[in-house]
């Protein structure tokens, strides 16, 4: 794609994109509060005791007795200043938890995500060097283990090992509790933490790169192109690396792609079994206390990262890939 | 109309300084003055004002700042914490309090009975349902002087005392709330009390920071330097926070039951499930009398029988709790020990039920119930699913609704159930905590009320002889009937009297004093060396 | 049809997931022989270690038999994952089609509506919807199928759209074939094989997500499907290790076999993408 046209497919995209993350938010907000229950019923069923009074001086505080088509518009004015409303149950305003919480789902998927990839990548190609010997079937079998065993099912297995049995690492937490680190100690700490939630995580996607890199490398060595680069003269490596791991790169960016913006969402698993304080299981806390802007405020966040990762890929891919005419 | 001092029946007020202090030596060991205790809080509460919240972890914290005009012995006798010495008229209307003197407000501000007069007629009456219930019988509530609170009610209400515990209507700071909207006064943000401990720090999500109050109006009291509660959100975090050693004590929902009998082996913890005398809860399958046939108390009567409430206690609870026998908690005033629940018989329960004329079908089963577990943690799941197979050995088909805590809340408050599972605090006095639960003027569309429905004229009466009888004896003589009465008709199907478990290092002294618990202010709490 | 199995047979691992495969859904057919009864009732005491006790894997918190559990558990599990599978395909088959043969505006609205659905995280989404509707077998049904249409309707609109120019389907759409016919008749026969090799991927994908949703109590609870079983056992792990890993183990051998079976469908249907993929593994 020439540069000059750069400036145009973005803000194309962008209003797409905004419109795309418009329409979420509005059905997020309807969904949400079709859920049977709210916050002000919560908070009385929790109080010890109740009256009607109360529940209503509660709704009236959450701003809950006004229509509905009201509360969208408040919120959706809000939404506009990057205003994400205020958690009553925390009390804070719903962007300084999100802020608070994004960060370690952020290591995690981050982390995650590039041991899947690196490791995958390397994995896949590995066995499509040595297709059908018997690193092949090891690495191909080891991946579809990882592929077909439940990520929560996975970790608990890596905790019942190494925390339970052996009692390497630590089984839940970000960082030790009750002890005041800081600097070098405390970035090992929480790197200790960080081992089994990432591996856990990391190996399904993992699985999925090794296959997709092996599947695509071993469909692109078939292809002229690299018989004539081949019958040129051009040295194995040379080959590999520029042509064949270069073609069979774009089916994984895409699927990359479309992996970050789920693994935000996706990590409400890993962050259930591990107790990692991440977004994903704080959006699931608010979904069962009824935390309505909590709740929006993350469906928000990961879908505007979804769409980033998005349009990320298609410039990557358009980079990657000169052919390639990126669509507005 | 002048009441002489003869009238007045003198209240005996002892001295609970001198007695902890007293017990602590009669032990071999002097309170000692230093160190953090670090505890758990769980979950973490919204506010630490108490008043603007009434959930559970407020209810632990807040009374570290907070502080009532009493508070209560395991034995539910009272005992004096912001009010020196009380009196009460013979006719029961009249209560006259004796603040303690020299107490200061955490900004140095002075406590007066001004601020006992704002806190119950203004602060607890907007903001709290139970307060509220019982305040609104109070006529007049005036400072006499500085010192003196008196408060005429318009009937004579013989557990009105119960209502000054700290947890119930803790003194807040008038200076700082009066005028003002309660719920977003910055005070909140800030608690400013009377008690041991003032706020220093609140990291959400993190820990909360309490440090001694240096101007506290006991002398040589608080022992600790500093209360410091750990946000730990995983349950098994907490438990090896508290085999570790990184904190010293565990309470209320912190640690899960199956957890128990582990941390019962190690030699450092001790566990204790006394300090909930005030409190009470009692669990029960709550029904929906508007739901054909719990209406009939027969199948109430045969599904009662049904359940093997020693098996909840032992393999569900793992031996921490009592099977319940009875309505009113034993731990309750005016509980009726002569009033029991029959056993455990499941070939009487289904006699009843096939004499009540519910055959079983082809399957086996009578009739099928709906029944929604409650939402808050996996052993009431586990308790739903040990009901669903008692219930199937008399015929009836339990069918499992899963819900979560909103829609569990607002389901049983709008009456949209037919069993659930529910446990409710009985405050110390059947009036105030049991008789919610059973009288027709209290069904409301809201939990802890009459949600079931049921609707008995004698319950009715009852239930408001020993409301408004003054003398103790004619209290316990229409509740002993009340109690007969509800454990014939089975209006719910009392299942445990719940104790929470405090686990706590035996370094840790002075804990567990009170009918409160750990609900107290933790003044003469004191780490031995 | 001859063809086809031989051509399945080559891959061993397909064959391996097939047979899997027979003998789960054997246990599930017989597990009401195997375990009369109900899979609730308690049987023994709890925490009763593998092999003691006539407990083949065990008991749980509650004193049930965790090998009743799984085998009552495997008729759930296949039913729910055929049944939201199908719902899926009924309207990701619907879509694509309706875009990819009709082209133009059509197929803009729907692309546009099926990148908005792709948007939302959809284990979140389909957490959300279960919540709202209040977890029953239904509700996960539902909305299994809801989360996992999305890359049916765009691999079925891929094949119509290269479909719908090939010169049979012109020469029908000249003989005044009505649209539907054409569809139904001509170009979704041939669209079928990519279809097959999908849906036998989201089965699997259907267990795993409902697997997931039981784990963290978004599950019937009238049913003991196999997620519910580990998550009853996840917070006494430590108390009862076979709680968590033997139900955790079928879930993975069915979800495997599935996969396994899926590749032998696609090398079976696509023989020369089966060369390029290296050949039977």
């Amino acid at each position: 794609m020439e540069p000059s046209r750069l400036p145009g497919f973005l803000l194309r995209r962008g209003a797409k994109a905004a419109i795309v993350i418009l329409a979420i938010v509005v059905c997020n907000f309807l969904l949400i509060h079709a859920a049977p229950g709210d916050p002000a019923s919560v908070i009385a069923g929790q109080s010890g005791a109740a009256d009607e009074r109360f529940l209503a001086q509660l709704r009236e505080q959450f701003g809950l007795d006004k229509p509905l088509h009201v509360q969208l518009w408040i919120y959706l004015k809000g939404v506009l200043t990057l205003d994400l409303g205020f958690s009553h149950r925390q009390q804070q305003p719903v962007w300084g938890l999100i802020a608070e919480r994004l960060p370690a789902t952020l290591l995690l998927t981050g982390a995650a995500f590039a041991f899947a990839l690196a490791a995958g990548v390397t994995l896949g190609a590995l066995a499509a060097r040595r297709v059908g010997t018997w690193a092949d079937s090891l690495i191909t079998v080891v991946a579809l283990t990882f592929y077909a065993t439940p990520i929560f099912w996975v970790g608990l297995m890596l905790v019942l090992f190494f925390s339970v049995w052996l009692e390497w690492l630590p089984s839940f937490g970000m960082a030790t509790v009750g002890v005041e680190l800081t600097g070098v100690a405390a970035v090992l700490d929480v790197a200790k933490h960080l081992v089994l939630p990432a591996a856990t995580l990391g190996l399904f996607y993992l699985a999925v790169y090794a296959r997709l890199t092996r599947a695509t490398m071993l469909e692109v060595a078939d292809q002229d192109f690299v018989k004539t680069a081949r019958a040129k003269g051009v040295p194995e490596g040379q080959v590999v690396r520029r042509h064949v791991l270069r073609n069979a790169l774009l089916p994984v960016i895409t699927f990359a792609g479309i992996q970050a913006g789920q693994l935000i969402g996706g990590s409400i698993l890993v962050e259930t079994v591990f107790a990692w304080p991440g977004i994903g299981r704080l959006a699931f806390d608010a979904l069962l206390a009824r935390d309505y802007a909590v709740l929006l405020g993350v469906f928000f966040c990961t879908s505007v990262m979804v769409v980033l990762f998005n349009l990320l890929t298609d410039l990557l891919y358009a980079v990657v890939d000169p052919r390639v005419e990126v669509e507005g | 109309m002048s009441l002489s001092r003869r009238g007045f029946m003198a209240a005996a007020a002892s001295a609970p300084v001198l007695m902890r202090a007293s017990e602590a030596l009669a032990q071999g060991i002097a309170p000692r003055r230093g160190g953090t205790l670090q505890m758990m809080l769980t979950p973490e509460p919204p506010v630490l004002q108490i008043g603007v919240n009434q959930q559970g972890p407020t209810l632990v914290a807040a009374p570290k700042m907070f502080q009532g005009l009493l508070t209560f012995s395991p034995a539910l006798e009272p005992e004096p914490v912001l009010a020196k010495s009380w009196t009460i008229s013979p006719d029961g209307r009249e209560y006259v309090f004796a603040l303690q003197e020299g107490v200061k407000w955490h900004d140095g501000q002075p406590f007066t009975a001004e601020d006992v007069v704002f806190s119950i007629m203004k602060f607890h009456m907007e903001l709290a349902p139970r307060a509220r219930a019982i305040f609104q019988l109070i006529e007049t509530c005036e400072a006499r002087d500085p010192l003196t609170v008196r408060m005429v009610l318009k009937q004579p209400f013989q557990p009105f005392l119960l209502m000054f515990d700290a947890t119930a209507a803790a003194m807040v700071p008038k200076h700082l709330f009066d005028g003002r909207d309660y719920r977003t006064a910055p005070a909140v943000q800030r608690p400013v009390g009377t008690g041991p401990f003032r706020f220093v720090e609140w990291q959400r999500g993190n820990f909360i920071r309490l440090d001694r109050n240096e101007e506290y109006w006991k002398p040589g009291q608080p022992y600790l330097d500093s209360i410091i509660y750990r946000i730990i959100p995983d349950s098994q975090s907490r438990r090896l926070a508290l085999e570790s050693g990184q904190v010293l004590l565990s309470q209320t929902n912190d640690i899960e039951p199956f957890d128990i009998p582990a941390l019962r082996q190690r030699p450092n913890l001790e566990v204790h499930t006394a300090g909930w005398e005030y409190f009470s809860p009692l669990s029960w399958i709550e029904l929906n009398h508007r739901v054909k046939p719990l209406d009939d108390a027969r199948v109430r009567r045969a599904m009662s029988m049904a359940i093997d409430r020693n098996f909840i206690v032992n393999r569900l609870w793992f031996g921490v709790g009592k099977p319940a026998t009875n309505p009113v908690a034993s731990t309750t005033r005016f509980h009726d020990p002569s009033a029991r629940l029959p056993a455990f018989n499941v070939a009487e329960a289904n006699r009843i039920l096939d004499a009540a004329g519910y055959p079983r079908n082809a399957q086996g089963v009578r009739f099928t119930l709906k029944h929604m577990a409650l939402p808050y943690g996996e052993i009431w799941t586990r308790l739903s699913e040990y009901l669903r197979q008692a219930m199937r050995n008399i015929g009836i088909n339990f069918e499992m609704e899963s819900t979560d805590a909103g829609s569990w809340a607002r389901r049983v408050g709008n009456w949209e159930y037919e069993t659930t599972i529910n446990f409710v605090y009985q405050f110390g006095d059947p009036t105030l905590g049991v008789e919610r639960t059973y009288v027709s003027t209290n069904i409301q569309r809201v939990t802890f009320t009459n949600t079931g429905g049921y609707a008995n004229p004698q319950v009715d009466a009852l239930f408001l002889r020993a409301r408004t009888a003054a003398a103790a004896a004619e209290r316990q003589a229409a509740f002993s009937e009340v109690q007969k009465l509800l454990i014939e008709e089975v209006p719910q199907i009392w299942l445990m009297e719940l104790s929470f478990p405090t686990i706590h290092d035996r370094r840790v002294r002075n804990v567990i004093t009170t009918g409160l618990g750990v609900h107290k202010s933790f003044d003469d709490v004191f780490i031995a060396g | 049809m001859r063809e086809f199995w031989r051509r399945f047979r080559r891959n061993r691992g397909a064959l391996a997931g097939l047979v899997i495969l027979v003998l789960i859904i054997l246990l599930a057919a017989f597990a009401p022989l195997l375990y009369p009864g109900s899979p609730w009732e308690m049987a023994t005491a709890p925490f009763v270690p593998p092999g003691e006790e006539g407990m083949l894997l065990g008991s749980d918190s509650l004193g049930r038999d965790v090998a009743a559990g799984i085998a009552h558990g495997a008729r759930i599990s296949l039913m729910v994952g055929a049944v939201s599978t199908i719902a899926a395909l009924s309207i990701g088959v619907t879509l694509g089609a309706v875009a990819g043969y009709l082209g133009g505006v059509v197929d803009d609205a729907v692309m546009r509506f099926t990148e908005f659905f792709q948007t939302i995280p959809s284990f979140v989404f389909a957490v959300l919807l279960v919540a709202i509707f209040t977890p029953t077998i239904g509700s996960v049904v539902f909305a299994i199928a809801v989360v996992s249409w999305p890359p049916v309707a765009r691999v079925v609109r891929a094949e119509f759209l290269s479909l719908r120019s090939r010169e049979f389907v012109q020469a029908a759409e000249v003989l005044g074939k009505s649209r539907i016919a054409i569809v139904l008749t001509d170009i979704l026969p041939n669209a079928l094989s990519p279809i097959v090799v999908l849906s036998s991927l989201m089965v699997a994908s259907a267990i795993l997500l409902e697997s997931a949703l039981s784990f963290l109590g978004l599950g019937d609870p009238n049913l003991m499907t196999w997620g519910f079983l580990i998550g009853a056992g996840r917070s006494v792990i430590r108390l009862a290790w076979w709680m968590s890993v033997f139900p955790g183990l079928a879930i993975f051998l069915t979800v495997l076999a599935l996969n396994l079976v899926g590749e032998g469908l696609s090398d079976a249907l696509n023989p020369r993408l089966a060369r390029q993929r290296g050949g039977a593994t």
